[in-house]
């Protein structure tokens, strides 16, 4: 226990910046892999039978497949395919969002199918069009449903940025790495980052829990 | 005569290996008020869902003041514009009010301005006993009142058909009645109307024409009295025998 708090006071710079790093990948990862999976998921809905496919394609390679093969097949195409030179951690962030997006792609189509179809009749019976159908009848409904899913993917989301630790991306495993490196102390740093992580998903599910309760008490 | 404000021509509707509609034509006259019956299962649903499209036809035609919808494309939902639908399970939009599930349509698509609209349902609301209920939201309707807001909300549009798809099925009994009220006031001021219906009574009552439909047909139809009081085809008369 004295070893642990020793660590602490010496490095808890580390931690916070590993903290921090672990945050921002998880966090932009969200934000622009919702993006994304908004588009993917309505191309999945198109009615060109090719978009439908592809996207249909991306959806089941990204979530059929190891993320880390994902990282690793990112990290070596992307500075191949691209014109100008790109750093690490934007090889991993862009194989992050992307996975990110299959996984929010289905969580938005999801979210949709489960309005009653009865509002779709309703919206088409009084002549609105299908842009202000989904926009103003099908969207808000469906964000009841995708909303508390979109924080348990932000969860996901933060563990699995520990897997750019692979890369040496700072974020918390790395941070973890680097002291046990220091220290030649295996275990403390360990117990550390694993309890930061624990910390901050169990504050995101109460978020979660309380956003589901409010959406379903808004019924 | 009077060119028919719809025309059905011939209509077929497939749901896979299942033959729901097998060649169902029919002129509706403006203005005129027709109740379809039958057993459940008979089609009437589907006939009636097939003549705004959110039903898509195997085949036939048809025809909406002579232009053929099934042609519409992209433009359809001006028709849907043109005639309303009040469903069985109301269908209300629950996260908007009473009263912005009236002028949602009318500001959208037909771009009323937002004051104009409100005034109007306001009007519609009190035609209909639910003024005091404009800025609530579904969830605090019973079942009769929001069957009222339906109608309303497809009013708004200033349709010049009406389709009830079984309107009273999914109410309480004594909310029945507040509901028929607001669809037999409908009828008396000139609107033409389509009327799926279990409420013999009702139907006999108010309606022009009755179009009795089953195993996908037209298998009888005429007017209200000598079709209850003495119906021809077997089917039908199997079928009073049992409901009324």
């Amino acid at each position: 226990m004295d070893k642990i708090i020793k660590i602490l006071i010496k490095y808890y710079p580390v931690f916070l910046k590993g903290l921090w790093g672990t945050m921002w990948l998880a966090t932009v990862t969200l934000l622009v892999g919702t993006v994304l999976g908004l588009i993917v998921a309505f191309l999945r809905r198109s009615r060109f039978g090719v978009l439908r496919t592809i996207t249909a394609a991306y959806i089941q390679v990204l979530r059929g497949t190891p993320i880390l093969l994902q990282l690793y097949f990112f990290w070596i195409m992307l500075p191949r395919l691209l014109p100008f030179t790109l750093s690490d951690t934007a090889c991993i962030l862009t194989a992050l969002i992307i996975n990110a997006s299959a996984y929010i792609a289905e969580i938005i189509r999801a979210g949709i199918a489960a309005v009653d179809p009865g509002q779709w009749e309703a919206g088409r019976s009084i002549g609105l069009t299908e842009v202000h159908l989904m926009q103003k009848i099908i969207l808000p409904q469906a964000i009841k449903n995708i909303l508390p899913a979109l924080v348990s993917q932000f969860i996901a989301c933060i563990k699995e940025t520990s897997l750019a630790s692979v890369f040496f991306i700072r974020e918390l495993t790395t941070a973890y790495k680097t002291v046990t490196a220091t220290t030649f102390l295996a275990i403390q740093p360990l117990l550390i980052s694993g309890v930061i992580y624990l910390v901050v998903t169990s504050i995101l599910s109460v978020v979660a829990g309380r956003i589901e309760g409010r959406m379903k008490a808004s019924d | 005569m009077i060119e028919p404000i719809i025309r059905v021509i011939d209509l077929y509707k497939d749901f896979g290996p299942v033959k729901v509609l097998k060649g169902i034509s029919t002129d509706i006259a403006p203005g005129e008020v027709v109740s379809i019956i039958g057993p459940s299962g008979s089609g009437k649903s589907t006939f009636l869902r097939c003549l705004n499209r959110l039903e898509e036809p195997t085949s036939g035609q048809i025809l909406f003041k002579g232009e053929d919808i099934m042609k519409a494309g992209k433009r359809i939902s001006l028709y849907r514009q043109k005639i309303g639908m009040v469903f069985q399970n109301f269908n209300v939009f629950p996260h908007l009010t009473v009263l912005q599930n009236i002028t949602l349509s009318p500001v959208l698509e037909l771009k009323v301005p937002q004051k104009e609209a409100d005034a109007q349902a306001e009007a519609l609301l009190s035609r209909v006993g639910l003024l005091d209920k404009r800025d609530v939201y579904p969830r605090q309707l019973s079942g009769g009142q929001k069957q009222r807001l339906a109608i309303v909300r497809a009013l708004a549009m200033e349709p010049e058909v009406m389709l009830f798809d079984e309107p009273t099925s999914a109410l309480d009994p004594e909310m029945v009645k507040e509901v028929l009220y607001v669809i037999e006031d409908l009828a008396k001021s000139g609107m033409t109307i389509l009327n799926v219906t279990h409420e013999m009574g009702f139907a006999r009552q108010v309606s022009d024409r009755i179009l009795f439909i089953d195993e996908g047909i037209i298998q009888e139809e005429g007017d209200p009295d000598s079709f209850f009081a003495s119906p021809t085809s077997p089917r039908a008369k199997e079928f009073l025998s049992k409901v009324l």
